[in-house]
């Protein structure tokens, strides 16, 4: 009996969006074993599963406590599957740098951005917390990024995104990336202070500032 | 060092009394959550500034002096009572201390049973604030309000397990969690009443994650109300004032009031529910007074005096115009980095345009 994609693609979203790490863990071995494809699964069951997630957290039913595990339901399934998708069929990805800045070492809301780029097509590389502002540089000059994205909760330490702008200005090569910057101490008003090109509310306007900057439809 | 030189009729602590009550004053009281930022008046390093009761309320002191702002709030910074629990903590030498997030005492669901009375009174860090309220009260408690500080239950926590594998916890080992909490709330309840004996004439609670941006309603009622009312009840007792901080979008207002019944709650945003300051001064303006909500980072780092002043001016006038209760501050603690001027840009606003407030 031929297997059903959609329905295993269906059934690998709803392990994600009920938080079922072992679950997904069990269909990504499952979606292996019947050679369905890898990618088709990661962007049709895990990713959807996760963008249904970050729909039920902007309707305020789910809260942070569900939406990491929701994460931790969809990395686990992606470890699974990740070895088996075809290097072309994943595309051009645009690409974004992400990091809390030097002195800072909260990362939940860097975290959740992180995890919704992913989600919604973006290759992002992912520098931790408490980076220097050289880093961000270095980084995104090495991958050929087109977005360096900066978090940071401290005031304190808010002066280390302006430090990653002005690195980029005095190379002469700020017109090669977007920076957005966000993080609770951070307004818009700063991020025109600083010369960022954005600034997010939170993860779910990180995806929508970066599709908008980069042009992206969605 | 204000601009505004007018003669005042009451003292801070007499008008921020008055403004608790929602009764008269001669003007508006303004606090902006001057904490950390004092280092830098005293001249000293903020890791000193962090460890060193008697050079912090120096510091503090000073900047009052300086500043003339109506009340010290004793906010170190959020890692002081997990510090004491065991919880190691890195203090930079120009920045807020914090938990090594890469060294959490509590690293996994079975040891939070690691977590043991402990006696606020003879801790390191919570003592330090016990005697930062004893020399602010010795030095100014009959003219200055002084609003001691302690972190909610839930955030203690937070700061010892890790914030991300805790919000994690609350769903996979609740039972854990709340045996943990259940502990950090007996302590707390013995903190909150120290700074009350040491002279502290309110405890301000920050139960951070009382708000959608975090937990639900459900989930925070759970975890943290019923503790909170713990803490809140032995404050009364202790013969404090409840105060409640939040600096998280749309606070649980209904709940929050609900467990912990302060007379004044700061906030940086309108409460749950309310889109805008308007809504949230007509909504919950005569059931408790607002604190807040000038953007801390904004006001301390971006703003020039004379954007400040319009943006007091303009929160002024408008929990005026709703006869809401209201005090005039940063929505959450003033940049320790920010222009100490821009501090007295809003003690200058609560003067121009603050004038017999009720």
């Amino acid at each position: 009996m031929p297997v059903n994609k959609e329905e295993l693609f269906k059934k690998l979203s709803d392990a994600v969006v009920d938080m079922n790490e072992e679950e997904t863990v069990s269909l990504a071995n499952q979606i292996i074993a019947e050679k369905v494809d890898a990618y088709e699964a990661v962007e049709k069951g895990l990713s959807n599963g996760m963008d249904r997630a970050g729909k039920l957290f902007e309707e305020e039913e789910y809260f942070i406590p569900e939406l990491l595990l929701c994460s931790d339901a969809m990395y686990a399934g992606l470890e699974v599957l990740k070895g088996h998708i075809k290097v072309a069929e994943e595309g051009e990805k645009r690409k974004v740098v992400i990091g809390v800045v030097e002195g800072d070492t909260h990362d939940i809301g860097k975290n959740l951005v992180k995890i919704m780029l992913e989600t919604s097509g973006f290759d992002v590389f992912d520098l931790g917390r408490d980076i220097a502002p050289a880093a961000f540089v270095e980084k995104a000059k090495e991958v050929g990024a087109d977005i360096i994205a900066l978090a940071t909760l401290m005031t304190t330490t808010m002066e280390g995104m302006a430090s990653v702008v002005q690195l980029l200005q005095q190379q002469n090569i700020k017109d090669k990336y977007k920076v957005i910057i966000g993080g609770g101490p951070i307004s818009q008003g700063f991020a025109d202070k600083i010369g960022a090109d954005g600034y997010a509310v939170n993860a779910a306007d990180a995806v929508r500032l970066s599709r908008r900057l980069l042009g992206i439809a969605g | 060092m204000s601009v505004v030189q007018i003669k005042e009729q009451l003292t801070s602590l007499e008008r921020v009394g008055l403004a608790l009550q929602r009764k008269e004053t001669d003007r508006i009281p303004v606090t902006p959550l001057f904490c950390g930022a004092s280092h830098r008046v005293l001249g000293i390093t903020y890791d000193k500034w962090s460890t060193d009761a008697e050079l912090a309320t120096k510091s503090l002191l000073a900047s009052q002096e300086i500043i003339g702002f109506d009340a010290f709030v004793t906010l170190v910074d959020l890692s002081v009572e997990a510090a004491d629990f065991g919880q190691e903590i890195i203090y930079p030498k120009n920045s807020t201390a914090y938990p090594n997030f890469d060294n959490q005492f509590i690293t996994n669901a079975k040891e939070y049973s690691k977590i043991k009375h402990v006696d606020p009174r003879k801790g390191k860090r919570m003592k330090s604030v016990i005697d930062i309220c004893a020399g602010l009260a010795k030095a100014k408690g009959k003219e200055v309000a002084i609003l001691g500080f302690l972190y909610g239950p839930l955030g203690v926590l937070s700061q010892i397990r890790g914030h991300k594998e805790l919000f994690k916890d609350l769903i996979r080992h609740p039972q854990e969690v709340l045996q943990a909490i259940e502990i950090i709330t007996d302590v707390l309840v013995e903190y909150a009443k120290a700074q009350i004996e040491a002279g502290a004439h309110s405890v301000c609670i920050d139960p951070l994650y009382s708000s959608p941006t975090i937990l639900s309603k459900k989930q925070w009622e759970t975890f943290e109300g019923p503790y909170i009312e713990r803490i809140a009840n032995a404050i009364r007792e202790a013969g404090g004032i409840v105060t409640v901080h939040n600096c998280g979008n749309g606070v649980y207002f209904e709940e929050v009031i609900k467990w912990a019944n302060p007379v004044a709650i700061s906030v940086a945003y309108p409460a749950y529910g309310c889109k805008t300051w308007e809504e949230h001064a007509e909504k919950w303006g005569k059931k408790v007074v607002t604190i807040g909500y000038s953007h801390p980072a904004n006001t301390g780092l971006v703003l020039t005096r004379e954007e400040i002043l319009d943006d007091c001016r303009s929160q002024i006038e408008l929990f005026r115009s709703k006869e809401a209760g209201f005090i005039l501050s940063t929505g959450c603690e003033f940049p320790p980095n920010g222009n100490l001027l821009s501090a007295v840009a809003m003690v200058d606003a609560g003067k121009l345009y603050g004038v017999n407030w009720k």
